[in-house]
Parts: C-alpha cells; structure tokens; sequence
C-alpha cells in the first residue's frame, strides 16, 4: 500500500519536486557560492569553497583601503549617475505622456509611432557616432565631453520618451479624465492640472519607472564603458570588469565582496518591485 | 506682465545667448554635425516656446531634444561615418591636419655646431636656470623648461649683471651655481632641459665638463612644411621636395605623412566589408554566430523556462512559492556582475567547475576543459551562462501565460480522449505561442545585441589566428564594432566600425518588421478561436 502511494505520489509530485530542486541548485549555486566566499577566510580561487571553514570581513575591508581599486567611489558615481538620470528620465517620460493621454493635437498618432520605431534601436547601437560627437564636445565645451559624468547622463536621456512615456501614457489613460474636466471647470490650467491631478495619480507608474531605469543605467557596461576613462569616475560596472581581469585567483575574494555589495542592492529592489517590473518589461522594455 | 512669462521669456534668452556664443566656437572646430544639432535644439526650443500655439509640443519637446540629439541625430551621424575613412591617422579634417604639419620644425643643417660656454643654476625647488654666453652683449639668462613647457616659456633676457668685470661668473640670489660634478650626477634631467632664446632657436647642454665651463650648443628651428593651396600639396623644407596630396594624405617619395584627414569615401567601407577576403572571413563568421547564439540562447533558456512553469503548474504542489522565488533571483542580478561571478566559477585552473568535473576527466583520461580558451569551450561557456541569466525572463512569462489558458480547453481534450502529453501539444502548447512569441522575438532581438556577456565573460575570444582584423571565436556583430572601434589593438577603425552597426541596425530593422506582421498574423489566429 505504502509502495503504492510513493508511486503515484512521485508521479504527481515527486518528479516536480526533484526538477525544481535541481534547478534551484543551478539558480542560487553561483549566487551563495559569491556570498559565502565574499565572507570567507581563504585566499584563493584555487582554495575556495562552498562553505568556508571561517569567516571574516578582510575583503570588505580590503575594498574600503586600497586606493588603486576606489571602489566606494565607483559605488557613488554610479548611484550619481544612475539617480540623476532616473529622475530626469521620468520627469521628461511623464511631460511627454501627459501631453500623447490629454492633449488632442495633428500628429499625435505618428508621433506615438515614431517613438515605437525609434525604441526599438538600442542607443548603443550608434556608440561610434556618440563617441565621435562627445569627442567634438570635450574641444567646445570640456564639462560635459568625453570622460564627463554629464555628458554620460545626457545620452541616458536620450531614451526618456520611448517606452517609458508609453507606460506612463497608458496608466494616465486609466485616470478618468472627469477628474480634470472638473479640475478644468474650477478654472485650473494645464498645468495645474498635471501638477495637482494627474502626476499624484500616476505616482505608482512613476516610482516603477525609475525603478526599472534606475537599474538598466546601473547596469550598463557599452556607453559608460566608451564614456568614463578616468579610473576615480569609473561606474561600478566598468570598475570591476576593468581591474579584477588578469588575477582571477589572487582576486577571487575581493572579486566576491564587491560582487555582492555591487548586486545586492539592486536584487533587493528587483525583487521588491517584481511584479510591476516584469510587466513593464513584457510591455515593451528589456532589462540587461 | 506675468511671472511665467518673465521666467520663460529670461530662460530663452539666456539659452539663445548661450547657442550664439557657440555657434562660431563650433565653426571653428569644423564640427558641422554638432552645428546641425545645436541648430535644431535652438530651432525647436524657440518654435515651441515663444508663441502659445503648440500647447502639446511644450510638453513634449523637452523629451524630443535629448531623443534627436543623442538617438536619431548620432544614428544619423553613424551613417554618415560609415562613408568615410575616419580612423587612426585619419581623424582631423584637413585643414586641422594642415595646421598641425605647418606647426612641425626641424634644424637646419647650418644651424647645428653653433657651441658657447653654459652655467648651470639650480634653485630650492629643483628649478634649473641656464645663462648662455654667446657674445660680449649677448649673456642669455632665464628658466630651463623641458620639451612640454617650450611654448609657453618666456624668452631669455640679456643679462650683462651676471659677469663681473674680471670675467667671473656671478650667481643669482637664491640660487646655486651647479658643479661640473653635480651636473654629471644630473645630467639625464638636464639634457632634457632648454633655454628659449626666440620662437625657433633654443640654447641646450652639450658637453659637461667638470674643469671651466660646460659647453653648449645652440638648436635653431624652422618650420617644416609649408601648404601651398594653389597645388594643393606640402612643401618638405628639409628636403625642399613637394608632396603632393592623395586624397587623403600627403605623401612625400612614395611616403604618406602622418596624420591624414578624414574623407568621405562613398561605400569603400561596405565594399572592404564585403569583397575584401580577410575582413569579410572575419565578418561572415561574426554573423553567422551572432545568429546561432542569439537564436540558440532564446532557444535554451525558453525550454528550461518552459520545462519549470510547466512542473510547477499543478495544483497544491508543496514549495511551489518557494521554488518560484527561487528561479526569480538570477535575473535579479545586474549581468555585469553575473558574468565576472561565473568567469570565476568557470576559471579553467581555479575554479569550481573543473573541480566538479575532475572526477570524469580522469575517469575518460582527458584533458581538463581550458574553459573561454578554445572555440568551443568559449562557445558553450557563452551559451550557458546566458541560459542561466535568460531562463527566469522565461520561466515568467511562460507560467504567466500557462495560467491564462483556461483549464476547460484541456480538460475537454481529455474527455474527448487525448492523452496529456497530445492535449499539451495540441492545444497547451500553440495557445502558449500566440501570447508568447511576440517576447521570443524581443529576447532574440535583445540577445543579438547582448554586448554585456559576450564582452565581459569571453571578451569575443578566443582569438581566430590570422585575420587582419581582431576578432575572437565568440564575437558578436555589436562586440566585434566594438573592438574595431574602440580596442582591438589595430587603432580605432571607426569608418569601417560604423559601418558594421550599420548592417546590425538593417537586422534589427528586419526582426521588428517580422515581429510586427508576425504578431498580426497570431492575433487573427488568437481571434478566431
């Protein structure tokens, strides 16, 4: 009877069970392999494990001295960078969305289209032609050329009015528009009526809006790559992937501390806004 | 007049100032594609905000400036580099090129050998100051500068003060005349060292010497090349020769003079691209995995993500949020971290995996797998690190999907007698594809151009021997531009970099098309059921 059940039971279940597991160990493997080894008291890649005999804080503290790998400065240039342009974007996202949900005008439609079409280049895929007119820029005005954290942000913005006012233009059609008409007979004016009324009710779509382009900035290699080469504006992206490339080994704990203090941040928030993110990103977006 | 008004009105005079103020710096840079953006930017921010006629374009035009100018305006200017020849040697137009050569000097034969007696000061900031005694009214005195300070450097002044009368040197306050000796211990910093006499001559150490007086000599300089605009060619000074221009470059005796200027050169890139044996190996190859990579890693992390929402999908499984948490975590991870992590794990004397796999290569007797180091190894390394980023993205949508088919289609399947695995393919399986396709198709797009992993995890490598361009065995189209462009180590080709994002954009341009018609077809099938 017993031997019965454990078969239909592996059947129904059990055979779920062991290929959810084994992908769960393929999933987090690399994952607690980095957090463990961050805190680990080994030297080595050679010697690592799994579970550490000790632990210890030294390769945190390692990253916190060693001023050939500035590695909190890196950390602050790219919440600088990232935050500021995250604003923006959603600031200028939400102008644009405001005007394509409220505002009747010639050309609305084509203009909603032409942002679909130019979305779905990536930036970066014109990366020679951004180098070449920041390289132009640094001659004629050096604050936001080639190596500058603002010329990096301005080409950040470029993509503000893309998917993201789409988004935002879609949530602002789902505020009933009663609300402004009697906004309107109250004798408030457009703008009054963005700042007051809508952009209020929109804030949900907002705040995932930065959420989701404060971590595509965070994680962009190509144009921070082209952008920063002075080692103390590095992002956190070009900083690791440029200095840990020839000692794995000797590197390996260092490698580990600042993996997880560059990612765990940006997972928490991931996970915390996952709903909302992966339905923006099946929407039209994609994260990196 | 209103507040509003008053700022608006303030805010677009400063800004116009601004571009006025530019306009010409650019012109003198010869930046004409900078001029065009500024011109526009200026342009639509006037037409939108001076007059209240175009109430929505206020609201939009802020999004549209950085959109044309750092989008559609550097796509443009991409295309526009692709015909030319911009690369090392070829990046100044030609008048900066000509300006630069006609800065160039050289030492006439007559001027070397001119020799005097020299002294040596050093002051307490390790500062040297030379007096050249050329003639009885010419005693020359002033700071040495090196190579680097020499247009800046103020003229050495005549300074009868430093001799007395019987002929002795005579120091200056606060500085110390240098011994021979002491001239010897420094003579690597002081040879570098020269006193500007006039805009082409300069007095240099020759000869120390540790009795009397050092000597040294004069170096006169003139210009180089001389543009003559008429024949369009460079006079060589030294040599008296003419050099006549090729289009690009002066060449002087068969030999091109460095730097050139950048050209438009129609389609001479496209043509290199496509007719050139030894760049178009490399680009066909490039292509070719670009394809298989992207279609095979949507492929993969489809099928795993695919296999997980359906073992999951079953009523009162235990775990089941547990485990969908779980698979959620990879992709929570920004990928420039990922890759360094599993460039670790992967490490082929290091790291873990071979460890694992130790035991099988001794059981066979093989060799250990030298993981990113070989065209395979490289490859499946690639494909499965981008499984294990791309298979959560999956795993999402397809359990999203799964749950919205409704249960009554496949429970009629079964009474009508379908097996679970007929009623999967038939019905599970195709309603899945409708909802699901339009995402494949935007995973494949995104893969196509995933220059973070193949960059970061292989660099493109391993190297394929031989080519005339860099270009690994892992190389993508965006990656290899990349390395053309920017750090293949062959100088920076942007001419022929440009011009392959352009065949990348005409791909992408196609997927979209496809994925349009595409997505129509599938909803007018969704329709009719």
């Amino acid at each position: 009877m017993g031997t019965f059940n454990l078969v239909k039971w592996f059947k129904e279940y059990g055979w779920r069970h062991l290929v959810g597991i084994v992908f769960v160990l393929f999933a987090i493997y690399p994952i607690l392999f980095v957090i463990t080894n961050s805190f680990a008291d080994f030297a080595n890649l050679a010697n690592s494990k799994l579970i550490p005999d000790n632990f210890t804080l030294k390769h945190y503290k390692k990253l916190s001295g060693d001023s050939l790998v500035p590695y909190f400065r890196w950390l602050y240039n790219t919440y600088k960078v990232a935050i500021v342009a995250s604003i923006f974007n959603v600031l200028l996202g939400t102008l644009a969305a405001y005007a394509f949900s409220r505002l009747q005008f010639k050309g609305r439609r084509a203009s909603l289209l032409t942002l679909v079409i130019v979305q779905m280049f990536p930036a970066f895929l014109a990366f020679v032609a951004i180098y070449l007119l920041f390289f132009q820029i640094s001659d004629i005005l050096p604050f936001m050329g080639l190596g500058t954290h603002l010329g990096l942000i301005l080409v950040y913005l470029g993509g503000s009015i893309g998917f993201n006012s789409w988004l935002i233009k879609g949530f602002m059609d789902t505020i009933s528009p009663s609300l402004d008409e009697a906004a309107k007979v109250d004798g408030a004016s457009d703008f009054q009526i963005f700042t007051k009324v809508i952009a209020p009710l929109a804030r949900p779509i907002l705040v995932v809006i930065f959420v989701i382009t404060f971590i595509g900035i965070y994680s962009d290699y190509i144009l921070a790559a082209i952008f920063l080469k002075d080692k103390n504006l590095w992002t956190v992206a070009v900083g690791i992937n440029t200095v840990f490339v020839d000692d794995f080994n000797a590197d390996w704990g260092v490698i580990a501390a600042s993996s997880v203090l560059a990612a765990a941040p940006i997972a928490t928030l991931f996970i915390f806004f996952q709903k909302q993110i992966t339905g923006g990103l099946t929407a039209g977006s994609v994260k990196g | 007049m209103k507040f509003s008004s008053i700022l608006r009105y303030s805010f677009l005079a400063i800004f116009n100032a601004g571009s006025i103020y530019l306009i010409p710096l650019i012109v003198t840079f010869e930046s004409w594609f900078l001029l065009t953006v500024l011109v526009f930017v200026t342009f639509l921010i006037n037409f939108t905000y001076l007059t209240d006629k175009f109430a929505a374009l206020k609201w939009i035009t802020p999004g549209i400036i950085f959109m044309f100018s750092f989008v559609v305006f550097p796509a443009a200017y991409n295309t526009y580099v692709s015909f030319t020849n911009w690369s090392t040697g070829h990046i100044l137009t030609k008048s900066q090129a000509i300006d630069l050569l006609e800065a160039r000097t050289y030492t006439p034969d007559d001027q070397k050998g001119v020799e005097f007696d020299i002294y040596i000061f050093e002051n307490n900031t390790d500062e040297y100051y030379f007096a050249a005694d050329l003639a009885q009214d010419q005693l020359l005195f002033g700071k040495a500068v090196t190579q680097d300070e020499i247009d800046k450097a103020s003229y050495a002044t005549h300074e009868p003060s430093l001799k007395s009368e019987s002929g002795e040197i005579v120091t200056p306050d606060g500085l110390k005349l240098l011994a021979g000796k002491d001239q010897i211990n420094k003579a690597n910093k002081l040879q570098e060292l020269s006193l500007v006499i006039d805009s082409s001559t300069r007095a240099q150490l020759y000869k120390i010497s540790v009795f009397g007086s050092s000597t040294g000599r004069l170096l006169s300089t003139s210009q180089r090349y001389t543009y003559e605009s008429e024949y369009d060619s460079l006079i060589d000074n030294s040599t008296s020769e003419v050099c006549s221009s090729d289009g690009d470059n002066f060449v002087c005796n068969t030999e091109s003079v460095d730097p050139g200027w950048r050209i438009f050169v129609g389609s001479e890139n496209y043509k290199k691209l496509f007719s050139n044996q030894r760049i178009r190996g490399p680009l066909e190859l490039v292509t070719k995995w670009t394809f298989q990579f992207a279609t095979l890693t949507v492929l993969l992390a489809f099928t795993v993500g695919l296999l997980l929402s359906i073992t999951l999908n079953k009523e009162k499984l235990k775990f089941k949020r547990i485990y969908r948490a779980l698979y959620i975590l990879p992709y929570a991870i920004p990928a420039f971290v990922s890759v360094l992590v599993w460039k670790g794990l992967l490490n082929p004397d290091y790291g873990v995996i071979n460890n694992w796999l130790d035991p099988l290569y001794t059981f066979f007797d093989i060799e250990p797998i030298k993981w990113l180091k070989t065209k395979e190894s490289a490859r499946a390394a690639v494909l499965l690190v981008n499984t294990w980023l791309g298979f959560p993205y999956m795993f999402l949508i397809t359990t999203g999907a799964l749950q919205s088919i409704p249960k009554e289609l496949t429970e009629a399947a079964k009474v009508d007698g379908a097996s679970g695995v007929q009623s999967f393919w038939r019905i599970t399986f195709p309603l899945l594809m409708v909802s699901i396709s339009p995402l494949l198709i935007g995973s494949f797009a995104f893969n196509f151009n995933n220059f973070t992993l193949i960059f970061l995890l292989s660099g493109g490598g391993p190297p394929v021997i031989g080519s005339e361009v860099a270009v690994g065995w892992t190389d993508i189209l965006i990656s290899f531009s990349y390395r053309l462009a920017i750090s293949g180590g062959r100088g920076n080709l942007f001419g022929l970099a440009s011009s392959v994002t352009i065949i990348i954009f005409g791909i992408v341009l196609l997927i979209s098309a496809i994925s349009f018609r595409y997505t129509k077809r599938l909803e007018r099938i969704y329709g009719n059921i």
